[in-house]
């Protein structure tokens, strides 16, 4: 077993969902068929009413900002079970979704936050891991 | 892996087990990562599916007693026969996606709800409990698509979450200890061969300055 | 792409899916018969679901099991109570969850 190797294969197969590029909510929500392009090769869809939902948490003016998927950042270091999300309109809608008061570009979440996430966001959000 | 009679006690090849123990431990972490997003997803699917599953077998309920009470009415071989000629356009779109290196299944949530002219058996001779019945089973034919979807994810990822936690399993009781015994017992080689060659050095020191001191006197 | 259904299970169970519009319809009297039409429809890709009963299900036990595992994605299985509405003490997904999560985890319904 060569650890390195393992963890190049490990993380090619965890991260081969990741889109090639992200698109704005704006654009999603224009677009007849929203979804983006995975680095696997395949057509990721969005979710209608998760989009809806979306718009719902974030004011007009920033849907343009709200890159989709939402990257939810698998962070090692921090604890078991926390994730990082980043990025000002993402950490808004996301806090919003939590009921939690929205601050800064950078919102740490734990487990359980994570559950609700993916719940209730299931096409717009993606777990992202790194070294 | 090597057996400790074999290792070659130098310092390159300490420096490359530290190495490999270090990537051990980064793969340790990252599928620990792994497990934990798993168990989420899987917690989410669950929830899902239990929903999913009381509704769907409820009104599988109210489907059947809807059956009932046509075969009660109209004869059972009516029923069947009706069965036979209905129109069968039942379609499902179909693909994949893929979560965290696991492929699942996506199937659209069809719209197999109809009204009764659509259907294809004759007005005549068949009862409103046949056009009861067949909207209750449409109705139910809804719902049990999306239920299969959940169960298939919830199979496919605790599979997957068993894997994860075998390999999780390897590397912390077998893979890292392995690595750490082959450290240490460098370690322990190097030293050794570090006092021996001090003392080799003190001795050949001592003698030289004997005959230094023979010499000059 | 566009797949099939199929209904698998008792004589009410296969009539009113097909009054649903269900295309395939076996109505279960033998193991024998049921396996090779279930491997027929597996092996055809393009069923996209099937619907079978508990009981005939766990009729079939392993044999149904391991053709399951030897499938791609699709077709995809569900199983569902019958007109007695029987619904089997333990199955596969909740002894799978125990399992995995090493504690009991209810598969109600």
């Amino acid at each position: 077993m060569d650890p390195e190797r393992l963890i190049e294969k490990e993380l090619a197969r965890l991260n081969a969902h990741l889109p090639r590029a992200q698109i704005s909510l704006a654009e999603a929500l224009r677009s007849e068929r929203p979804g983006v392009e995975t680095r696997d090769g395949t057509f990721h869809s969005f979710g209608r009413d998760e989009l809806s939902l979306l718009s719902r948490l974030l004011e007009e003016g920033m849907w343009g900002e709200l890159r989709l998927p939402i990257i939810i950042w698998m962070s090692r270091g921090m604890g078991s079970g926390a994730a990082v999300i980043r990025g000002k309109p993402e950490v808004r809608v996301i806090s919003a979704l939590l009921g939690r008061p929205a601050e800064g570009s950078e919102l740490v979440i734990y487990r359980p936050e994570v559950a609700v996430i993916r719940s209730r966001l299931p096409t717009t959000t993606q777990y992202a891991f790194t070294r | 892996m090597a057996t400790a009679s074999e290792l070659s006690p130098t310092r390159t090849e300490l420096i490359r087990l530290r190495r490999r123990e270090a990537l051990a431990k980064t793969g340790h972490d990252l599928l620990e990562e792994k497990m934990d997003a798993l168990v989420m997803e899987l917690f989410s699917v669950l929830r899902r599916m239990q929903e999913l599953r009381a509704s769907a077998f409820d009104q599988l309920e109210r489907a059947h007693r809807a059956l009932s009470s046509c075969f009660a009415a109209m004869g059972t071989q009516e029923t069947v026969q009706a069965a036979r000629e209905t129109v069968k356009s039942v379609e499902l779109e179909v693909s994949t996606r893929n979560l965290m290196g696991i492929v699942l299944p996506v199937i659209e949530r069809p719209s197999a709800v109809r009204n009764a002219l659509g259907r294809g058996y004759s007005m005549h001779g068949t009862s409103a409990l046949l056009d009861r019945a067949a909207l209750e089973f449409e109705k139910a034919l809804e719902l049990l698509v999306p239920l299969a979807v959940a169960e298939a994810e919830a199979f496919a990822i605790a599979e997957e979450l068993e894997s994860t936690k075998r390999r999780v399993n390897a590397l912390e009781y077998i893979l890292i200890p392995r690595l750490r015994e082959a450290i240490k017992f460098i370690m322990m080689r190097l030293d050794e061969i570090e006092r021996e060659n001090f003392s080799r050095l003190k001795r050949i020191k001592k003698i030289m300055e004997e005959r230094e001191w023979t010499r000059s006197a | 792409m566009r797949l099939k259904v199929a209904v698998i299970g008792d004589r009410s169970t296969v009539t009113g899916m097909s009054l649903a519009g269900v295309q395939i319809a076996h109505v279960h009297s033998d193991r024998e018969s049921t396996m090779d039409r279930l491997r027929e429809l597996v092996s055809s890709g393009d069923v996209g679901l099937i619907v079978i009963t508990h009981r005939v299900a766990e009729e079939l036990g392993e044999e149904l099991r391991s053709l399951m595992r030897s499938k791609g994605v699709f077709p995809v299985l569900v199983r569902i109570p019958d007109s007695t509405g029987y619904l089997p003490k333990r199955d596969e997904l909740s002894e799978r969850l125990r399992r995995v999560v090493g504690a009991e985890i209810k598969v109600t319904g």
